[in-house]
């Protein structure tokens, strides 16, 4: 092709056509941060999980314990909940090791699918718990509320019981879109530009 | 130790920094996403130096990272911007032997590649480069015959955009 070749000769010529940096100037670039997307996975993921299980440590309410007490395997299960969660910051920082420059362009891409699959599965995961948890929550208080003077039709309160749930889901699915949908989106551009190559 | 790795790194970079300008120049339009790159692009190079053990030359290890950099870690989105901008035009044409139907034609191969997707762009880069296909098999990590069609399906592309 003569044009690319035109354009060859021209690039292999113009040695030294950009202004050139000096060392005191590269000195300065390699001290600033990175803005690598993996890496902001990683400490949005350690932050929420401190914070949210910060604020539950300071809230000492009644009602909750008498939850607990109530419903014993929710305890266990909230216990099954902090391992997936600690499961998934492990997979997050193994993420953002694995993902590295010196890789294969292929690779690298395989990488950086797998990470945005892993956010997607920890946002599934909270949304569900969240839906898990919040059935017994309005379960008990429909039960609290309501006594047999005022008692509601069974069809109803199922019908209500599933429209909480997923109101609930839904702002759980919601602030996690907030959270890390930015990132994803940054991710699933690259992402969909590279697809369509077929590498 | 350290001290003497980031000088050694500073100078390595400074002498070779014009293979990182032409990746900028092929995957931004406008001086400030150049410079955006180049600042990630370095950043990504020295993060990396320690595991540059010398067994191939700076330049040939500075590819991959820079390549993978520009491809994947790197997103903003003045660099989608695909038109070249008429102040940017003076910086893409040497300025010894002036030609200005020259000039025009590559200023208008700039413009073609600019539309091609990234990986395109990369494979569009290693060419320009003198690189052997097995080479650019490598780094991207596909097929050397992978590599061939794809280039030839490039050139056709180019051909089109600049021949409507």
């Amino acid at each position: 092709m003569k044009e690319l070749d035109l354009l060859k000769k021209d690039w292999q010529k113009d040695t030294n056509f950009f202004e050139q940096l000096s060392e005191s100037a590269i000195y300065k670039m390699i001290h600033k941060k990175s803005s690598s997307l993996v890496k902001w996975i990683l400490i949005i993921s350690l932050i929420e999980f401190v914070v949210l299980n910060g604020i539950s440590l300071f809230i000492n309410d009644e009602n909750i314990d008498d939850f607990l007490i109530k419903h014993p395997y929710l305890d266990l299960i909230n216990y099954v909940n902090y391992i997936v969660v600690i499961s998934f910051i492990i997979v997050f920082y193994k993420k953002y090791r694995a993902i590295t420059v010196l890789d294969s362009s292929k690779n690298l891409i395989q990488q950086i699918k797998a990470t945005r699959q892993v956010v997607n599965y920890y946002i599934l995961w909270n949304v569900l718990i969240g839906g898990f948890f919040g059935v017994f929550g309005i379960i008990d208080g429909f039960n609290n509320s309501f006594t047999k003077n005022n008692a509601v039709n069974t069809n109803i309160k199922y019908i209500l019981i599933i429209i909480f749930v997923l109101l609930i889901m839904g702002i759980i699915w919601g602030f996690y879109k907030l959270l890390y949908g930015g990132l994803l989106n940054k991710l699933n551009k690259n992402y969909k530009e590279l697809m369509k190559i077929d590498l | 130790m350290n001290e003497s790795l980031e000088q050694l790194f500073v100078k390595q970079l400074k002498d070779n920094q014009n293979i990182i300008h032409k990746i900028c120049r092929l995957y931004t339009s406008g001086e400030d996403a150049h410079k955006d790159l180049f600042q990630e692009i370095t950043l990504q190079l020295w993060k990396a130096f320690p595991k540059f053990r010398g067994e191939s030359k700076f330049s040939t290890w500075a590819y991959r990272v820079a390549l993978n950099t520009a491809i994947t870690l790197y997103r903003k989105s003045t660099r989608s911007i695909s038109t070249v901008d008429y102040e940017s035009k003076s910086y893409f044409i040497s300025q010894e032997d002036y030609n200005t139907e020259e000039e025009e034609q590559l200023l208008l191969i700039y413009k073609a590649i600019h539309l091609l997707n990234d990986i395109e762009k990369a494979l569009v880069f290693m060419y320009l480069e003198d690189k052997c296909y097995t080479e650019i098999a490598e780094t991207l990590g596909i097929s050397e015959v992978n590599t061939r069609v794809k280039m030839n399906r490039i050139k056709g592309k180019l051909k089109k955009i600049l021949n409507p």
